[in-house]
C-alpha cells in the first residue's frame, strides 16, 4: 500500500492538450474518484499513473518514489478496465493467477510441461492457487474458476477482473469505469461491494467514472475534472454543498442545480429578477453573476416572490418528487424537490411561487468562480421578502 | 426459393468446374492404361486383371533360370520350361489396375521420402513465418513508433511483388552461398511472409487495447504479450494463414524445381510427379495420378478437419 502524488502533469495528443497541469495527492488507503464529462482527461490521467501513457511534463510518485522510468509492469499497480480485458483463452482461475505467475515464477518456470519440472515451481504454484482461491472466495466466484470468460455474464466478468486486480498486494488499485458496462441494478450492488472491499483492504483506490452518483457514494474525496484540469478535489459532501466553481456545481448533483441570472448592484447588493435580495457581496466586480440553487433549497410559498411560474412537468419517484417550473423571463426551467404529499398543489399548469433559503444560495461571478464572502443584510429574516 | 434457382445453377456450374480435375485425377488413379487411353470404364474402371508388361520383361527367363527351374519341371524341354516360367511371371505380374497404380506410385519413386520432405519443408516454413510475422504484426498493429505507417506501406508494397520476378536473383544469391540442393534453399526464401504479417496485423487491430494494457499491468513484457496473449487469441487467423502457407508450399512445384537439381533425396511431393513423365514412351498416367492423389489427400483431410476454424479466421472476428 502506498500513497500517490501527481504534480503538474501535462499531456497532449497531437494538437489537443488533454491535461493542462494536474496536481493531486492521494493518501495511503484513500478512495479518490476522478469524475468528469467524457473527454475531460480523467482516463488519460489514470493511464499516466498506471504507466500506460507517458506524461508530457510533471511527475508521478508512488509511495514517495518517482516512477517516470518504470514500465507499467514494474509499478506494482493493479488496474480494472471498463471492458474487463480478461484473457479469452484462459479460464477464470488462470486469469486471476496471471499477475502472480508473472511475478513469482521466472520465464523457464512458466513454460508449459518443462516449467513443472523446475525446482520450486510446484510450491509456488500451490501458493498461487491458494491466493486465487482466497480472492475467488472474497468475490464469491469460487464456482466459476474453471469457466472461460466467454461463458460468463457481464457481472461475473467484472468480478473476475476485480479478482485479478486484488489477488496480489499492489501499491494502489486503479479502476477505469469498471461499472459502466453493467445494468443499473447490478451497478448499484457492485458499487456497494467495491466500497466494502476498499474498507476491508484499506488500500489506495483511484476510481475513474463519468457517473457522479458512483463518485458521490463511494469516495473519500472526489476530484472533479473538466477540460484537462482538476476544478475541485474534496469530500463528496463538500463538493456538493460548497462547490468552488459553477461547472462543479452543475456537474455534481442530480437533478442538476438551478442556475439563475443574478445582478450585482453598484452597492454590492444582489438582485434577482429586478428585485434586490437581502444579500450583498463584500468585494469584487459588479454586474452579471449567477445564483445556484439546489432543488432541495427551493420551497413552495404562498404570496409574493421573485420566482413565479407554472408547473410544466413533474416526476414522482415515490419517496420524493421533482417538479419542473417554467418561470417567465428565465430560459431554463427550475427544478424543485417536493414531497409526494404536495402533489395536490403541484398539478400541471398550476401557478406557483417559490422561495429559498439565502444561506443555501451559491453565488458565482461572471467567470463561474464562487463568491464566498457575502453579507446578509437582514440577519433576522434571511428569506426573500 | 424458386427465384434463386439461377444462383444455384451458377454455383453448381462453379462446383463442376472446380471438381472436374479432381474427379479425373482420382478416376485415372483407379484405371488401367488402356482404359485411360480409350476413355472408358466410368469412374472406377472395370478393375479387370491387367499384366504389368515391365514386370514380365524383368522376369524374362534366361538360360540360368531355366537350368534352375529344370528340377521343378522334370522331362520338359527347355522351351516348355521357358513358357511355363513366362506364364508364372505373367500371373505374378497381373493385378488390378488400382493396386498397380498405387504400388507403382510408392515403389517407382521414393514417394514416402518425398512426403517426408514436404512435411519438413512446409512445417519449417510455417514455423519460422509465425515466429517472424507475429511480433512484426503486433508492432505494426499495437505499438506506436516513428515510421510505423511507412513500414506498413512497405509491407503492403511487398505484397505486390510476384515471386517469379525475384526468383532469379534469389537463386543466384543461394547459389553463391552454396545453399542450392539443401533444405535451406527450399525454406529460407519463404520465411518472411508479408502476407502473414499483413493478415495477422489486420487481426491484431481487432484485439482491444485494454487487453494488452491489462497484460502490461499484470507484469508482461512486450514479447511475453505476443506469445502469451496475442498468439492464443489469434488462433483462428493463424489457422487461416496456416492453410494459405501450407497449401502454397506443399504444392509448390516452381521453386523446388529451381533450387533442387539432381539430389532426389530433397524432392518435394510435386517433384515426385515428374517421375512418371515418360518422355519418349508415353506417360504413366495411372501411377502419376495415384501419386497426385496421395499428395493432395493430406491437405484435403487437414482442411476438412480445420474447416470451421478456417472460416472463422477468414472472417476475422475472433473476439468481441
Amino acid at each position: 500500500m502506498a500513497g500517490l502524488s501527481i504534480e503538474n502533469v501535462t499531456k497532449r495528443f497531437g494538437e489537443t492538450e488533454v491535461l493542462k497541469g494536474v496536481s493531486l495527492d492521494i493518501a495511503d488507503g484513500e478512495f479518490v474518484s476522478l469524475v468528469g464529462p467524457s473527454g475531460c482527461g480523467k482516463s488519460t490521467l489514470l493511464r499516466i499513473i498506471a504507466g500506460l501513457e507517458t506524461q508530457g511534463a510533471g511527475s508521478v510518485r508512488i509511495g514517495g518514489t518517482p516512477v517516470e522510468d518504470q514500465r507499467a509492469a514494474d509499478r506494482n499497480l493493479s488496474m480494472v478496465f471498463q471492458s474487463y480485458a480478461l484473457y479469452p483463452h484462459l479460464t477464470v482461475g488462470e486469469n486471476i493467477a496471471v499477475p502472480l505467475r508473472m511475478r513469482r515464477l521466472n520465464g523457464v518456470q512458466r513454460l508449459p510441461l518443462v516449467g513443472g519440472l523446475m525446482p520450486g515451481t510446484r510450491a509456488v504454484a500451490r501458493e498461487i492457487g491458494q491466493h486465487v482461491a482466497d480472492a475467488a472466495t472474497m468475490l464469491e466466484i469460487g464456482h466459476l474458476l474453471d469457466r472461460k470468460p466467454g461463458q460468463l455474464s457481464g457481472g461475473q466478468r467484472q468480478r473476475v477482473a476485480l479478482g485479478r486486480a486484488l489477488v496480489r498486494d499492489p501499491a494502489a488499485f486503479l479502476l477505469d469505469e469498471p461499472l459502466s458496462n453493467l445494468d443499473a441494478k447490478l451497478r448499484v450492488q457492485t458499487r456497494a461491494e467495491i466500497a466494502q472491499l476498499h474498507r476491508r483492504l484499506a488500500a489506495t483506490f483511484v476510481y475513474v467514472t463519468h457517473d457522479q452518483v458512483e463518485a458521490m457514494t463511494m469516495s473519500d474525496r472526489i476530484a472533479v475534472m473538466m477540460g484537462g484540469r482538476i476544478l475541485q478535489c474534496a469530500p463528496p459532501d463538500v463538493v456538493y454543498e460548497d462547490p468552488d466553481r459553477i461547472e462543479v456545481a452543475e456537474f455534481i448533483g442530480s437533478p442538476k442545480i438551478n442556475i439563475l441570472p443574478l445582478e450585482i448592484l453598484p452597492d454590492g447588493r444582489l438582485s434577482l429578477q429586478d428585485r434586490a435580495l437581502d444579500l450583498a457581496v463584500v468585494e469584487g466586480a459588479r454586474g452579471v453573476a449567477s445564483l445556484g440553487l439546489r432543488p432541495e433549497a427551493l420551497r413552495l410559498k404562498s404570496g409574493d416572490s421573485p420566482l413565479r411560474g407554472r408547473v410544466v412537468h413533474s416526476e414522482n419517484l415515490g419517496s420524493e418528487m421533482f417538479v419542473q417550473i417554467d418561470v417567465a423571463d428565465l430560459q431554463e426551467r427550475i427544478t424543485l424537490r417536493a414531497t409526494p404529499e404536495q402533489r395536490g398543489a403541484l398539478a400541471l399548469g398550476t401557478p406557483v411561487a417559490l422561495d429559498f433559503d439565502l444561506h443555501k444560495a451559491l453565488i458565482f461571478d461572471a467567470d463561474g468562480a464562487r463568491i464566498r464572502r457575502l453579507r446578509h443584510l437582514n440577519a433576522a429574516a434571511s428569506e426573500v421578502a | 426459393m424458386t427465384r434463386d434457382w439461377w444462383k444455384h445453377l451458377i454455383l453448381i456450374l462453379g462446383v463442376i468446374i472446380v471438381i472436374a480435375p479432381f474427379y479425373m485425377m482420382v478416376s485415372y488413379s483407379f484405371k488401367s492404361p488402356g482404359e485411360i487411353d480409350r476413355g472408358e470404364g466410368g469412374f472406377f474402371g472395370r478393375q479387370e486383371l491387367m499384366v504389368d508388361e515391365r514386370c514380365v520383361k524383368l522376369r524374362d527367363p534366361d538360360r540360368d533360370d531355366i537350368a534352375v527351374a529344370a528340377g521343378r519341371f522334370p522331362g520338359h524341354s527347355d522351351s516348355d520350361i521357358r513358357d511355363a516360367l513366362l506364364a508364372e511371371a505373367q500371373s505374378d505380374c497381373s493385378m488390378r489396375p488400382v493396386i498397380f497404380n498405387y504400388t507403382k506410385a510408392f515403389t517407382e519413386a521414393p514417394l514416402l521420402r518425398y512426403l517426408l520432405n514436404g512435411v519438413i519443408v512446409t512445417a519449417s516454413i510455417f514455423f519460422i513465418q509465425v515466429i517472424v510475422a507475429l511480433p512484426a504484426a503486433y508492432a505494426l498493429a499495437k505499438l506506436k513508433f516513428w515510421g510505423r505507417e511507412a513500414v506498413f506501406s512497405l509491407v503492403l508494397f511487398c505484397l505486390l511483388i510476384p515471386v517469379h520476378a525475384i526468383a532469379l536473383p534469389l537463386y543466384i544469391m543461394l547459389a553463391k552461398l552454396g545453399l542450392t540442393n539443401t533444405y535451406a534453399a527450399l525454406v529460407v526464401p519463404w520465411t518472411i511472409s508479408v502476407f502473414g504479417i499483413f493478415l495477422m496485423r489486420q487481426f491484431f487491430m481487432t484485439v482491444p487495447d485494454d487487453l494488452i494494457d491489462a497484460a502490461r499491468m499484470d507484469g508482461m513484457g512486450e514479447f511475453t504479450i505476443v506469445w502469451r496473449v496475442m498468439l492464443p487469441t489469434a488462433v483462428p487467423a493463424l489457422l487461416a494463414f496456416a492453410i494459405f502457407s501450407i497449401v502454397a508450399h506443399w504444392n509448390d512445384y516452381f521453386w523446388p524445381r529451381i533450387v533442387v537439381t539432381g539430389n532426389r533425396d530433397l524432392f518435394t511431393p510435386p517433384l515426385g510427379l515428374r517421375e512418371f513423365k515418360g518422355d519418349g514412351d508415353g506417360s504413366f498416367f495411372g501411377p502419376m495420378m495415384a501419386t497426385a492423389t496421395v499428395i493432395v489427400t493430406p491437405l484435403i483431410v487437414a482442411f476438412l478437419l480445420a474447416q470451421k476454424r478456417f472460416i472463422e479466421g477468414i472472417t476475422l472476428n475472433g473476439m468481441k
